[in-house]
């Protein structure tokens, strides 16, 4: 198990921190405005989250129930890095010339489709959130992210990666980073940033699955499928199915995700591994999923829905915790059936136990 | 100069390492200003970041500091990128 030593936020401005925290809380908005924007441009991503939590800045909730409708916004960065760049295409409007704007919005819909029609949730903050993306984020950029409020596409350098919005499950998983962040946000670092990063890999690829019309045993469980340069030794970036055996390649190296706690790797880089330890609790959904058969996002993705937005997983959740809440989430739900037995074979066969853990 | 850039993070999770010495390069002077440019505006510990963006550490001669998409200076973009392009 890695210790849960995340790293401090950065504060690039000359005013310290606990200073724009007083000013923030002022009671003049002019003293208080200022200080709250700029503690908000200048906090990484989860202090920006409390701070706004903390001073009351979110939108205030719609009054009117959310539309069972999408309300999408793709942005053209034009090959530069501000966001969110040119606005190209809004809802309702008809597909125009630049694939990756098509693909973008079609992502965006498919992924408000699942959360609606499978879970009964209204975009990813459960109240009608617009989904926004930019496409063509900087030249030949090798990734995608959230920022915390849109989703950031890069266009491949063609050598190693094509067109980041060429995947579904990419998309899905990018946006599922936004529900997570709206629900038990947890801290991306160490296990729970690698259950952060299952979230999104599990949810994109239930996204896939559902706008494929595949069952589990029909499923590819690959994250990232048709990603990766045709000259790159690989079929994904991830396996659910098989992790570790995504791509083998002279450039990238090895797909280095272990399926069992016996592969855990122990580092500090990328954030403790999130991208790299995800892939044990991936597994775990796999098992589960192909175990009860017929379509994953329905048992299988309700019992993960459920645990992921119930209120009960903690920020800095740890496997077992998540594990835990599973296995009591199956029992609820279901009784004491299939269900339940697929969920305890499936942490025992990753090497989680699901045994309450006395922590000091 | 040894100027060193170590990506990590980002979707795919892979790392990269490239390195560029500075030393007998005819644009070494430009190399340099860049480089304290970006060293100046980096951060001595590393930034929470954002899900999925990429993390960098940035080496200048024994010196290391931290920075995270999206929020780069322009010039710490731009060594990042010339070191992971021209770079070994």
């Amino acid at each position: 198990m890695t210790t849960n030593g995340g790293s401090e936020p950065v504060f690039c401005t000359i005013v310290p921190p606990h200073i724009l925290n007083t000013l923030a809380r002022h009671e003049d908005p002019a003293v208080s405005g200022p200080a709250q924007h700029t503690l908000l441009l200048d906090a990484e991503n989860r202090t920006r989250r409390s701070l706004a939590a903390e001073y009351g800045l979110r939108a205030a909730p719609a009054v009117r129930a959310p539309s069972d409708q999408p309300l999408r916004t793709i942005y053209d960065a034009e090959h530069r890095t501000a966001l969110p760049g040119t606005k190209v295409r809004a809802e309702g409007s008809e597909p125009g010339r630049d694939a990756s704007v098509n693909r973008a919005y079609a992502g965006l819909g498919a992924t408000f489709d699942l959360y609606l029609k499978a879970y009964q949730r209204h975009s990813i903050d459960g109240d009608g959130l617009p989904l926004d993306a930019t496409v063509h984020y900087d030249e030949g950029y090798n990734n995608a992210f959230w920022d915390g409020k849109q989703m950031v596409f890069g266009d491949g350098d063609g050598e190693i990666f094509v067109d980041f919005t060429h995947s579904i499950d990419v998309i899905g998983h990018e946006l599922t980073h936004g529900v997570t962040q709206h629900t038990a946000n947890l801290t991306y670092y160490g296990q729970p940033g690698a259950l952060n990063e299952s979230m999104s890999d599990v949810f994109g690829s239930l996204i896939k699955q559902y706008s494929l019309g595949q069952t589990a045993a029909e499923a590819d469980w690959l994250i990232g499928a048709g990603l990766l340069a045709p000259s790159v030794s690989g079929t994904a970036l991830r396996s659910m199915k098989s992790p570790g055996s995504a791509y083998d390649d002279d450039v990238l190296g090895k797909d280095p995700q272990p399926a069992t706690m016996d592969g855990y790797v122990r580092t500090g880089r990328d954030n403790g591994g999130v991208h790299i330890n995800s892939g044990i609790p991936n597994h775990a959904f796999y098992i589960v999923a192909t175990t009860l058969g017929g379509n994953a996002w329905e048992r299988a993705g309700q019992i993960w829905y459920d645990v992921l937005t119930g209120g009960e997983l903690k920020e800095k959740a740890f496997f077992d915790d998540f594990a835990q809440l599973t296995v009591a989430t199956a029992k609820e739900r279901y009784g004491d059936g299939e269900e339940l037995q697929a969920v305890l074979k499936a942490w025992e066969r990753v090497g989680v136990p699901i045994t309450p853990r006395a922590r000091l | 100069m040894r100027i060193q850039v170590r990506r990590t993070g980002g979707f795919a999770g892979i790392e990269r390492c490239a390195e560029v010495d500075t030393s007998g390069r005819p644009d070494a002077a430009e190399w340099h200003a860049l480089a304290d440019q970006a060293v100046a505006a980096g951060g001595s510990a590393p930034p929470a970041g954002v899900p999925d963006g990429f993390r960098y550490e940035i080496t200048v001669d024994g010196k290391t500091v931290y920075c995270a998409d999206p929020r780069l200076t322009e010039e710490q973009r731009k060594l990042i990128s010339r070191v992971l392009k021209e770079g070994a």
